[in-house]
């Protein structure tokens, strides 16, 4: 196609696109867009096929081609097989809607060689609002291009990754999950194979103090268990709630004494402690509680031991606290710290660095435990 | 006075099923027998005549102890009570037993259940409160246990 025929001679800008022309080499704008570094051309809208009427040296060292085997031709030759249709798509609305555009495209240099062209294309009309020219700029972006795609692919391979190791992960809790299981229904299969064989061998035994010693190993035994038969009910197996445990804990040692005359005052608040706590709670309540039934309660004049035991759990700001409570004969005559049951009870508190303190209730006797307990989450146990 | 129990016992481990023969009888109940996998289960189901069967879900031959509930079940002979130290491993319907004694249970707990479970099966429903570690299946709580 013939450009200049069709040009419009009174235009600044067609004139510098003729090499030979010399008062386009003196406009000092024409000469500021010959010599930039920046790649630039324009086009003719008005002839066939919007050809190219300019194009500067920067665009020429960018695309390898010869001036005159650009000038006349439709930009499109920089386009290749790997250019994205849609991006071209938009191109060519902006171009028939004579708006501005700006894309990102992947263009072919002559050799064939690709660069990633940051492409400005605004239209440029007259006075009168007719449309003259589209101006465009090119810029080389494929080093940005390629650190994008690094970016792009760095994201994908990390997010894979994240997704693998969340499987692992999952896999590995399923694994430890059921192991946990395992292990929980052994412990408690043991620990009812330990009962079993407490009370075979008591029920061997002649001698009553020896009998009475394997009664209280049972009860502390089965105090453990309690506490494992509720540890796992919970879907949260790290929280145990201590005061259904108590309940559990006061109807059956009360039941197994078989004192119908002896009863019971709970008021127990819901407590949650961690799973390291229950087992040492677990026992020192067992033992104050056995030791209320063993020894506060005298046998009547009328052969009957009647009494109350009280068991209050309560959590101000902080602390848990523990109140064991009965109306029978008091303390004022026990034996000291000596045996076994006062050691256990007083190392327990030490371990739950708990304040323990026994009081006379007048009558009978209080045992009052304070320990520190960590916030409570609202709500419950699962 | 309430007539005393004809108690099945299905449980592999020995030491158990023995000391669980031992309170049972000391509590003036009878067993009947003692199975420690599903085909002997089965076998003594068709054998004789309990009321209540101890079913441990995890016997020598597997978890089947479900299955020898259903079994039961479908004899309508026996009532059918898990003693299991994994409850988890019950299905929501309990396969129609009564309900479950989990494993590791008290002496007393355990002699607690079987007068509640003595009542519950010749004068339903119990007038004893629900012993600690003994849990009603859902069937068996509307009937027995049903909320006040
Ligand atoms: N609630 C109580 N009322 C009256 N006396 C009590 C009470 N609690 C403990 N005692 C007295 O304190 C003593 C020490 O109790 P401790 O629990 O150490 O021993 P024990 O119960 O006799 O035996 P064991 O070592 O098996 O527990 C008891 O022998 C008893 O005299
Ligand atoms: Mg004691």
């Amino acid at each position: 196609m013939d450009w200049k025929r069709t040009r419009e001679p009174a235009d600044a800008w067609h004139m510098t696109d003729d090499l030979h022309v010399e008062h386009g080499k003196g406009d000092p704008f024409a000469a500021a867009i010959r010599a930039t570094r920046m790649s630039m051309i324009i086009t003719d809208p008005r002839q066939a096929d919007n050809p190219i009427v300019f194009v500067n040296d920067a665009f020429l060292r960018l695309s390898g081609y010869e001036r005159h085997e650009v000038l006349g031709k439709n930009c499109r030759f920089l386009q290749g097989s790997k250019t994205d249709k849609a991006t071209v798509d938009l191109l060519r609305e902006a171009i028939a809607e004579k708006v501005d555009v700006s894309v990102d495209i992947l263009n072919y240099r002559k050799d064939g060689s690709t660069f990633w062209n940051a492409l400005f294309i605004s239209p440029v009309s007259n006075d009168r609002g007719e449309l003259l020219f589209f101006f465009a700029s090119q810029l080389d972006v494929s080093d940005r291009k390629r650190s994008e795609h690094r970016m792009t692919a760095d994201k994908e391979r990390f997010e894979k990754a994240v997704k693998e190791r969340t499987r692992e992960l999952e896999a590995a809790l399923e694994a430890q999950t059921t192991l946990l299981h395992e292990v929980d229904h052994r412990v408690k299969n043991n620990l009812q194979m330990i009962s079993s064989l407490i009370v075979m061998q008591s029920r061997t035994i002649k001698d009553a103090a020896t009998k009475k010693s394997l009664t209280t190993m049972l009860e502390r035994i089965e105090a453990l268990s309690t506490v494992h038969r509720r540890l796992y009910q919970s879907k949260d197996v790290s929280r145990f709630d201590v005061a259904e445990f108590a309940r559990d804990l006061v109807t059956d040692l009360l039941t197994a004494s078989g004192r119908a005359e002896i009863k019971s005052t709970l008021d127990l608040e819901p407590i949650v402690i961690s799973a390291e706590k229950a087992t040492p709670v677990a026992l020192m309540v067992n033992e104050l509680v056995t030791n209320a039934l063993k020894h506060a309660f005298k046998e009547k004049p009328d052969g009957t031991t009647a009494g109350r035991i009280g068991i209050k759990m309560s959590q101000p700001d902080g602390h848990f606290n523990i109140e064991v409570s009965d109306d029978g004969v008091g303390m004022a005559d026990a034996s000291g710290d000596a045996s076994f049951g006062m050691r256990l009870i007083k190392s327990l508190a030490r371990q739950l660095h708990a304040d323990i303190e026994w009081r006379d209730a007048g009558p009978g006797t209080k045992v009052v435990i304070s320990m520190p307990n960590e916030p409570q989450q609202k709500g419950n146990v699962s | 006075m309430i007539e005393p129990l004809k108690v099945l016992i299905v449980e592999d481990e020995a030491l158990l099923a023995m000391e669980l023969e031992s309170l049972v009888e000391e509590a003036g109940h009878s067993v009947v027998g003692w199975a420690t996998s599903s085909t002997e289960a089965k076998a003594m189901v068709d054998s004789t005549e309990a009321d209540i069967a101890f079913v441990d879900i995890h016997l020598t031959d597997g978890p089947t102890g479900v299955e020898v509930a259903e079994y039961i079940g479908e004899k309508k002979n026996s009532m059918v009570v898990f003693m299991t130290a994994n409850p988890k491993r019950i299905p929501d319907h309990f396969a129609g037993a009564i309900g479950v004694i989990a494993k590791p249970y008290t002496m007393n707990g355990l002699m607690s259940a079987l007068r509640y479970l003595q009542e519950g099966v010749h004068r339903p429903p119990p007038k004893s409160v629900l012993p600690a570690g003994f849990t009603l299946s859902p069937a068996f709580k509307t009937v027995w246990a049903p909320a006040a």
